[in-house]
């Protein structure tokens, strides 16, 4: 990237879906929030995918969703966890401002975007620790395990050139958590997995097997009896359920890409249905993306089964990181959220803190008009 | 009595020194700068007849006379740097280190040195962000981690603005920091806590080793024990009017000039920028003026109970005093009371009585 015939100024323009497809095949991974199929998840937003050329090199891809102002042909451009450039890039400006302009010509009032770049990582004992301990109430006030100098970098250059941070509450925001939970895999056996994991991790693990829990994977057809424990997690946890719709059309396009990119995981005990979740892997990378349990027989334990499973089927598949998704930053034990940091935690794996998600306006007066909107909305 | 002295009530200042080393348990002497006044070897020596282990200096320039006059080990509180010529590399000495780089620098130049590593609090001097601690850690090599160290503010208790709970909560909250980091050691040296303070940070952090560095505290903390005594070396009688000194300035009234020992050598004249500046002191400022504004300023030689007006700007060694013809002018050879700001105070003798 340093010799002088690289630094030619890039150019962006849309691609088209295979082409996509064919330089996220070529990457390690990227997330799959920014994989084609994703647009067609969104059906409420307009889909693009974009390539970065050097020349008539593909260099880097993002998909971006448009979202259109109430009454008016203006819109959001949002890049979900992207784009996919080289964020190692001292010269971030030669990918962002081509990216801007077309965002731009693209009637585009404003860009938000969730840099894929890790700043810091806490592990499992760490945070463990940190949550023992009464003082240190968010993982911003425990010492980081690995600090990445050059990702913290990034947020000078990023204010340099106009972009906002997104404040968020907790490492809740609107748009994705800023706060992940992670279990890296790489270079380790099932064994090593296993040993990492917390007592309670690997009791239940056991528990579920002596019970005679058995996992198995589904079909579409199953959607709907997944839907239907998903439906009754989310009465009992107090958040809105999707419409199995949307898990049906979240099928169909995620598989037409590739046909283990989502793969329905279903814990039975006894004939019974117990829990249900979906993974999702695009390369080296697995996210633990929707899990539902019953109130019944929570004591068979179908979600440590059905997340072992998950992991072992990760790293058969070749994947280096399990990623459990978001977690708050509170370390409060008095906070109702910290449970399920704590269910993370047992794996033994690292909370990851990632830039956050970034606005630049393009438009002020439209941009400050759909942030206010934005806010009423919730 | 001959100059500008210090007259040390010796055996109420080392009562006070022993109290002070027996109620707060672990403490480490700081003994930088001018010794407060009392000189920095002589510190040295009583901070070993009281029995402590390691002293604390500021600077590396005082490590070599520390290293002269104490048995044990010194603690530099300057973190190093590389480009530091002047580095004492001993093994009696305990470097702090403030940077990651720095870290690694002085792994390859000393390998098995002792350190200190240290966090940067509000005071936003020295040392490494919280975050930096891991990467940090890493960086030591086969250095010697002795302890970690913070620096707090002044302001103790109250909370300043933007820091809820002050000194204490932010003690706390790099206690939990340090517990939960990869900092392999159980020994937190803090600075600028009152002794309740550690006290309770110590009762709630059983596992940590607190151990406080006190200067000021220990040294002056009983000034009682200490008198500023200035010789008077000359006297005239001048009438209003009177052209004097090296300014040859117009006296204001009739009265005695005093040639008094004690001059910008001795850090007599010398501000440093006032400590305290609440409403009321300035209106004590702005109240003296009618002096001032003849030119003159307050010196801090007291005769008569008051403290006396400086004819003109003190000499190198020696100051001119004006006292009006309604006072009683003390005789060529008689001592006067001097408040002195220790920290910038140098005295022409030190006499442990």
């Amino acid at each position: 990237m340093t010799t002088p015939a690289s630094r030619a100024a890039l150019t962006v323009r849309p691609i088209d879906a295979s082409e996509h497809l064919d330089f996220v095949r070529g990457r390690s991974s990227v997330s799959f929030l920014q994989t084609p199929a994703w647009a067609a998840v969104k059906a409420e937003w307009r889909g693009e995918s974009i390539g970065w050329f050097d020349g008539t090199t593909i260099v880097g891809s993002a998909l971006v969703l448009y979202r259109q102002l109430p009454k008016l042909k203006r819109y959001l451009a949002y890049l979900p966890e992207g784009p996919d450039i080289d964020w190692t890039d001292a010269d971030l400006a030669r990918w962002l401002t081509p990216m801007a302009a077309h965002l731009k010509a693209q009637g585009a009032f404003g860009i938000r975007m969730g840099p894929p770049v890790v700043t810091r990582r806490w592990h499992a004992g760490t945070i463990k620790q940190a949550i023992a301990d009464p003082v240190l109430g968010s993982l911003s006030e425990v010492p980081a395990d690995e600090l990445d100098d050059t990702a913290i970098g990034v947020v000078a250059t990023l204010e340099q050139l106009g972009w906002n941070e997104i404040p968020t509450t907790g490492g809740f925001s609107a748009g994705q958590p800023k706060f992940n939970f992670q279990l890296p895999l790489a270079g380790r056996d099932e064994d090593a997995v296993l040993a990492g994991m917390n007592q309670l991790w690997r009791r239940n693990i056991k528990k579920a097997a002596k019970a005679g829990v058995e996992i198995t994977t589904g079909t579409r057809d199953d959607l709907a009896e997944f839907h239907a424990v998903y439906a009754e997690t989310a009465e009992r946890d107090h958040f809105t359920p999707r419409p199995l719709p949307y898990f049906e059309r979240m099928w169909d396009a995620m598989t037409a890409e590739e046909p283990d990119r989502v793969v329905l995981y279903l814990a039975h005990h006894e004939g019974d249905l117990v829990a249900a979740t979906t993974m999702v892997r695009v390369g080296t990378h697995a996210w633990y993306s929707y899990g539902a349990s019953t109130t019944a027989k929570r004591d068979v334990r179908g979600s440590n089964a059905i997340q072992w499973q998950m992991i072992r089927d990760a790293m058969a598949a070749g994947a280096t990181t399990y990623d459990m998704r978001g977690i708050t930053e509170t370390l409060d034990s008095d906070d109702s959220h910290v449970g399920l940091i704590q269910f993370k935690v047992g794996t033994g794996g690292e909370a990851v803190e990632y830039l956050g998600e970034w606005d630049l306006p393009l438009n002020r007066a439209l941009h400050r008009g759909f942030t206010t909107y934005m806010r009423r909305r919730g | 009595m001959s100059g500008f002295e210090l007259d040390v009530d010796a055996a109420r200042w080392r009562r006070h020194v022993a109290a002070t080393v027996e109620a707060r348990r672990g403490l480490v002497p700081v003994i930088k700068g001018n010794g407060y006044g009392l000189g920095r070897s002589l510190l040295a020596m009583e901070a070993a007849a009281v029995g402590l282990g390691t002293i604390a200096v500021g600077t590396y320039a005082e490590v070599p006379g520390a290293l002269a006059s104490f048995a044990g080990d010194v603690m530099v509180m300057t973190p190093w740097r590389p480009f530091f010529t002047d580095a004492v590399l001993d093994d009696r000495v305990i470097h702090t280190l403030g940077r990651i780089s720095d870290v690694a620098d002085l792994a390859a130049l000393a390998p098995s040195a002792r350190v200190l590593l240290e966090g940067e609090t509000s005071m936003s001097r020295h040392g490494l962000d919280r975050h930096e601690l891991a990467a940090a850690v890493a960086a030591l090599g086969d250095l010697r981690l002795e302890g970690f160290a913070i620096h707090l503010p002044l302001q103790a208790a109250s909370g300043g603005p933007g820091r809820p709970g002050g000194n204490v909560a932010e003690a706390e909250s790099w206690a939990a920091a340090l517990e939960t980091s990869q900092v392999d050691t159980t020994t937190l040296y803090v600075s600028h806590l009152t002794p309740g303070e550690v006290g309770a940070l110590a009762a709630r952090r059983p596992q940590l080793d607190i151990r406080p560095r006190i200067g000021t505290s220990l040294w002056l903390g009983d000034l009682g024990a200490l008198s500023v005594r200035a010789t008077v070396l000359d006297s005239h009688l001048v009438s209003r009017g009177e052209h004097i000194g090296y300014r040859q300035r117009a006296m204001p009234r009739d009265g005695t000039l005093l040639v008094i020992a004690g001059g910008t050598s001795h850090g007599i004249g010398l501000e440093a920028p006032k400590a305290s500046s609440g409403a009321v002191q300035r209106g004590k400022l702005l109240a003296k003026g009618g002096l001032e504004a003849a030119g003159l300023s307050l010196s801090p030689f007291t005769i008569a109970g008051k403290q006396r007006w400086f004819a003109e700007p003190p000499h190198m060694q020696a100051s001119m005093i004006f006292v009006p013809a309604s006072v009683t002018a003390p005789e060529v050879g008689d001592a006067v009371d001097v408040a002195v700001r220790f920290t910038t105070a140098t005295f022409d003798s030190i006499n442990l009585r």
